[in-house]
């Protein structure tokens, strides 16, 4: 008698009946993820390139195009503090990558080439870091900056967010070195390259998927940082597109179709970083065991 | 120009935890100047320990190492003009091969001319020419260690070190390889030293061995010196598949002169080695090469558990009546079927006697040299 599970493969149903059984669960999920993620995406694209009276016309939200606009966009640029919020997350977004990035790095390669006194509490007091909300962490650095004297600049933005995004960069290099092995850099060293140039003209370029992995990381998180910049900038002209946008939303002269606009705008980056560097990404986390 | 590597009581301690570990323990020797010598032991027993002190990778807790008369001690890996072959062959994955062999040279300066026509020369001994401009990745297990021994070629080091290249290889690419190792170090003018686990390498490879016991020295010799003459049952065991058949035995009187006496033997003794020694345990040590059916003076009933056969010879696996694990290496022996009785013989020249602590008493030739001494035998 064979209990559930015990026949050999093919016994009840056939191999090839398994595997188109296989194909189409797999088919189907992923259409059905592809449903949730892309409406959202069409509803925003669809608003943003309208002009608004197109799109409440009659009263309903109308979503399918039949006129096409940059008009929203004009406006945004023209009529809003938008030009300048974009400066401000691209200044603060790209010193908060290379900060997060270079720190995760050295980091990560400190905790697995060097012995020393407290490393293992060092590396899980990381991990700790990593595991609170950002929000418990602004009010402290709120009180920091304040002492100070460096609230409303980009230093501190910088600084706040790669508090949030280099723990789990560090955690992310230091799971990723581990798998660079030692005999690498040890053959350099014995050809005669010294530690610095075996760390750039070996280690690095070996451990790049996950270097690159961390950066986007770190990007990601400064990028759609809207806690931080709330707490640390309390200047308008100061505020990152994410604090700027919600403004929007207050504001009777600015609208959906505005809104949206500013999410496309606010959409690209993070877009054309996955669609460029995605082998990366999975390569990184994968070593890391986030599949 | 090839420099002799002399070890002067290194020792190298690791400490874990509180607990101290001595993985080498007081080792001097000196390695002839381009030499082939293989370092070879158990698991853990410190050879790799040894070769990564060499190569200056671990400075050794205590005890001075020198390159000829330079002491190096102290000395940075990338000042010993070493080079070093690894057991994950540790290409640069990120480097085409002709890179990764270049490298070395890249560091040191060399201009790019003279770079590519050394790798050509190392890729034709090697025969790797048409995986120059592939990737590491791209090539087989053999190709790359080809690869890194290139890389070590190209260099011309004083030292070659090799650390077990050849563990993750199969038989076949082994055979193939240990040609090429050997070949390559006629071509060169370093010393070598090379790290296996697996004796039939360091037998048939180099022309000094040394055998680690736990960090310590068990002989470091020639090859047919441990083979014929070990200076302990650690070594006598150790070298030499299968392993040497060890036969319990005690010193008695006998006559005129001492006699080792076994459950099925007895071997007339020299007086001046074991006249003190009556009433003591020994082990005899006898080679399964070195018993054989018909023949030899002392014999041995074994009774067969299994038999294999290696090309012309079989070895018999089998137990003598006491219990004793014994192993026979012959031609004659392929008819034994489990169970069968095997009665095997061999002489006294060729077995070693060793006292309870598992060191040498004396060889073969000097019981010979005993029996005639003694015509009552």
């Amino acid at each position: 008698m064979l209990g559930l599970g015990e026949g050999a493969a093919g016994k009840f149903v056939s191999q090839r009946t398994q595997e188109q059984v296989r194909r189409v669960t797999v088919i189907l999920t992923a259409l059905l993820v592809a449903i949730f993620v892309s409406i959202p995406v069409y509803v925003m694209i669809a608003i943003a390139f309208q002009p608004s009276v197109t799109t409440f016309r009659g009263g309903q939200v109308n979503l399918l195009f039949d006129s096409f606009t940059f008009d929203n966009f004009v406006l945004l640029f023209t009529e809003t503090g938008t030009p300048r919020y974009l400066f401000n997350s691209f200044v603060v977004t790209a010193s908060s990558t290379l900060l997060a990035t270079a720190l995760s790095v050295a980091a990560g390669y400190g905790l697995t080439r060097f012995e020393f006194r407290g490393k293992t509490m060092a590396a899980r007091a990381v991990l700790f870091a990593y595991m609170f909300s950002p929000i418990v962490l602004a009010i402290p650095l709120y009180v920091i900056f304040f002492s100070l004297g460096m609230l409303d600049s980009y230093f501190a933005l910088t600084l706040a967010l790669t508090g949030i995004s280099a723990p789990f960069g560090i955690w992310l290099m230091w799971q990723y070195f581990q798998t660079v092995p030692i005999a690498l850099e040890e053959s350099a060293w014995i050809r005669g390259a010294s530690r610095t140039r075996t760390l750039w003209e070996v280690v690095l370029p070996v451990a790049r998927p996950g270097t690159i992995a961390t950066a986007i990381f770190s990007f990601s998180v400064a990028w759609n940082d809207f806690t931080m910049a709330r707490v640390v900038m309390s200047q308008q002209e100061m505020y990152p597109i994410t604090v700027g946008a919600s403004l929007f939303l207050d504001r009777v002269s600015i609208g959906w179709s505005e809104t949206m606009a500013a999410a496309v705008l606010m959409s690209l980056p993070p877009f054309a970083i996955a669609l460029f560097l995605q082998n990366y990404l999975l390569q990184g986390f994968n070593v890391g065991g986030l599949e | 120009m090839a420099q002799p590597i002399r070890l002067d009581d290194v020792r190298k301690e690791y400490h874990t935890a509180g607990a101290s570990h001595v993985a080498v323990d007081d080792l001097s020797l000196e390695i002839p100047e381009g030499s082939f010598t293989t370092i070879v032991g158990p698991s853990g027993c410190g050879k790799t320990t040894t070769l990564r002190m060499i190569a200056g990778l671990e400075t050794p807790t205590s005890g001075t190492i020198h390159f000829g008369d330079r002491d190096v001690t102290d000395v940075r890996p990338q000042d010993r003009n070493a080079a070093m072959v690894f057991q994950s062959i540790a290409l640069y994955p990120h480097m085409t091969v002709r890179e990764n062999i270049a490298y070395g040279l890249k560091v040191a300066g060399v201009p790019k001319a003279k770079r590519d026509a050394a790798v050509d020369e190392a890729a034709e001994t090697l025969q790797i020419r048409e995986q120059l401009e592939k990737m590491p990745a791209e090539l087989s297990g053999g190709q790359q260690q080809r690869v890194a021994l290139g890389s070590a070629f190209v260099q011309d080091p004083d030292v070659l070190l090799l650390d077990e290249p050849m563990s993750d290889l199969d038989a076949k690419l082994k055979a193939e390889l240990r040609v090429e190792v050997q070949r390559l170090h006629k071509e060169m003018d370093a010393t070598m030293v090379y790290v296996t686990h697996d004796q039939t390498e360091a037998m048939t490879m180099s022309d000094h061995v040394l055998l680690l016991e736990e960090g310590r020295l068990a002989q470091f010799a020639p090859p047919s010196d441990l083979f014929d003459r070990p200076v302990s049952q650690y070594v006598a065991e150790f070298i030499g598949t299968p392993s040497t058949n060890t036969l319990p035995a005690t010193v008695e009187v006998g006559g005129d002169a001492p006699t080792i006496v076994g459950e099925q033997f007895e071997i007339p003794a020299p007086s001046d080695l074991f006249a003190d020694r009556i009433g003591d345990s020994v082990t005899v040590g006898i080679r399964p090469q070195y018993l054989s059916p018909d023949g030899g003076d002392h014999h041995v009933r074994v009774i067969v558990d299994v038999v294999e056969q290696l090309g012309t010879e079989f070895v018999v696996h089998g137990t003598s009546v006491d219990g004793t694990h014994i192993n026979v290496v012959d031609e004659r022996v392929g008819d034994a079927g489990p169970d069968d009785e095997l009665s095997v013989g061999f002489d006294g020249g060729d077995a070693f006697v060793f006292d309870k602590d598992g060191e040498t008493i004396c060889h073969g030739d000097v019981l010979v040299a005993a029996r005639s001494a003694s015509p009552s035998q």
